[in-house]
């Protein structure tokens, strides 16, 4: 069974290859559902314009279509509200020097 | 919440048209610092001579405008969310602007004005039309403006100021008209492309990119918005006053909001990068902090020379241009590529492939540490050119040239490494 803890590690894979750090702990990912066979995952960028913008979701929904059993996935990409560096884990915070 | 479906880098036109650009610019670069190294006994003294002529279309045409060409071309359509208006006149563009700028460069050369530089002028204007129809068509598109997109409409605006009165020039070269110093309106034309063109383009776009890659939040953009209307009017104050043989005190007053406009600038700039998240700069970042700092000395050499009436102290002029094309805008240029070829590439290349073997992260695209070299490469020339300009000694403007011709044969080799990758 597909849960949500198993999507969020998947997206742990998703790099921001700018950066270097995954979207999860980056704070990029707002919300996970799951309905039925569908993942519908929230989900922002650092900034709107990001030139990584399709590879960046394009590679999130690939890797979640990895879980058995494959399930439809959907990226609700939005830009409210706006990311702020206060959202990333203490890790990168420390990591970053921020 | 706001959904979006846009997705932002399906407005790109294709690589090829961009990388083709780039390509040529960096070829430029190298042909550059080569044929300056070969000519160095030449270039002292009074800078209105046929070989340094030439020497600086190669570096504003061949190097610092192509890459701009390609860069807005990638940029534009990313910044502004729209998509380019004709990739086919992109590409109509690059071959006609080529010829008009060998043709150009050539014509300096050999000092031909009558079969080379007024003909080619006459074709570089043609690809500046082409390419001002390009963006204006690309910009009525545009939904949403932004503070970026008012300096490169601007940008563009001045670009075909500078192209006329290119054109105007060699027209006098040929046929004298001009009833003012041609030295003064030439100076005119390179004042108007270095700070209405290029700064232009470096600032708007530096807005959003040093954001996006430092990761810079909660900053004012006050200074950005006072900086454009301040050098906008004092574009047009000193394109006005200059006009005129007695440029009286007008003059210095224009050239001082200038100045205050290019600080007021760097300002901004200091404060995304105050307000970073990403405390440790990349070799792209620092060679593009290196170039501010440049960007600030040679505005200060530019503001005392005109304001001061210094310009017939020997080298002066040689050492401010060379603060503005190696020091602020190649460093600048070299620093950004780093960032956005690679960028270009690994989106070409990794971006489909992401998620399902493993890809590079975009810091191993290219070797840091020849990037590095390229940096130190660069500073100890400027600082060697400087010294020997400013005391007369030839061998150190020599070996100022050979540091700066490694640099550019390591930028290559960097390049060409990102395109490998």
């Amino acid at each position: 069974m597909v849960t949500e803890e198993l999507v969020r590690q998947k997206l742990k894979s998703v790099i921001d290859p700018e950066v270097g750090f995954n979207i999860v702990d980056m704070g990029l990912v707002y919300g996970i559902d799951i309905k039925d066979k569908k993942v519908i995952i929230t989900m922002t960028l650092t900034t709107p314009g990001c030139p990584m913008h399709d590879s960046i979701t394009e590679w999130a929904e690939r890797v979640v279509k990895q879980l058995d059993p494959v399930m439809d996935v959907k990226i609700n990409l939005v830009w409210e509200p706006q990311w702020t560096p206060d959202m990333m884990s203490n890790e990168i915070k420390e990591l970053l020097g921020y | 919440m706001i959904n979006t479906n846009s997705i932002a880098s399906s407005y790109s036109p294709p690589i090829k048209i961009v990388i083709k650009y780039m390509g040529t610019a960096v070829l430029a670069f190298v042909l550059l610092t080569f044929l300056q190294l070969l000519e160095y006994e030449t270039i002292t003294g009074h800078h209105f001579q046929p070989k340094i002529l030439a020497l600086t279309h190669i570096a504003t045409l061949g190097w610092i405008t192509m890459i701009i060409f390609g860069a807005l071309f990638q940029l534009v359509p990313v910044v502004l969310e729209v998509k380019l208006f004709s990739e086919v006149l992109a590409e109509i563009q690059y071959w006609i602007y080529l010829i008009g700028a060998a043709g150009l460069v050539y014509g300096f050369w050999v000092f031909d004005s009558k079969n080379f530089i007024m003909p080619s002028a006459i074709v570089l204007n043609a690809a500046m039309l082409i390419f001002a129809f390009n963006m204006i068509m690309t910009f009525i598109r545009v939904k949403k403006w932004n503070i970026t997109g008012y300096y490169l409409a601007a940008a563009v605006f001045y670009l075909i100021v500078t192209a006329v009165a290119g054109l105007l020039l060699s027209i006098n070269l040929y046929t004298p008209y001009i009833k003012i110093n041609h030295l003064q309106y030439l100076n005119l034309h390179a004042h108007i492309a270095f700070v209405g063109w290029v700064s232009f383009v470096v600032m708007g776009v530096t807005y959003k990119l040093i954001p996006m890659f430092t990761l810079s939040h909660k900053y004012s953009t006050k200074s950005a918005l006072g900086a454009f209307v301040l050098i906008n009017t004092g574009l047009l104050g000193i394109s006005t006053a200059m006009h005129y043989e007695n440029t009286t005190i007008f003059f210095y007053f224009f050239v001082i909001l200038i100045a205050v406009g290019i600080f007021l600038f760097l300002y901004q700039v200091y404060m995304i990068f105050k307000n970073r998240v990403r405390r440790k700069l990349d070799v792209g970042l620092e060679l593009s902090v290196a170039a501010f700092i440049f960007f600030g000395i040679s505005t200060l050499t530019g503001l005392i020379t005109g304001v001061g009436n210094l310009s017939d102290v020997r080298n002066l002029s040689l050492i401010y241009g060379y603060l503005i094309v190696f020091g602020y805008l190649s460093m600048l240029i070299i620093g950004q590529l780093h960032k956005i070829l690679p960028f270009l590439r690994w989106y070409h290349k990794y971006s489909s492939k992401a998620g399902k073997e493993n890809v590079p992260m975009l810091k191993d695209m290219y070797s840091e540490k020849v990037g590095y070299s390229i940096l130190y490469l660069m500073l100890s020339g400027m600082a060697v050119l400087t010294i020997s300009f400013i005391l007369d000694i030839q061998i150190g403007v020599l070996i100022a040239f050979i540091l700066f011709f490694t640099a550019s044969i390591l930028f290559m080799i960097n390049m060409i490494t990102v395109l490998r990758r």
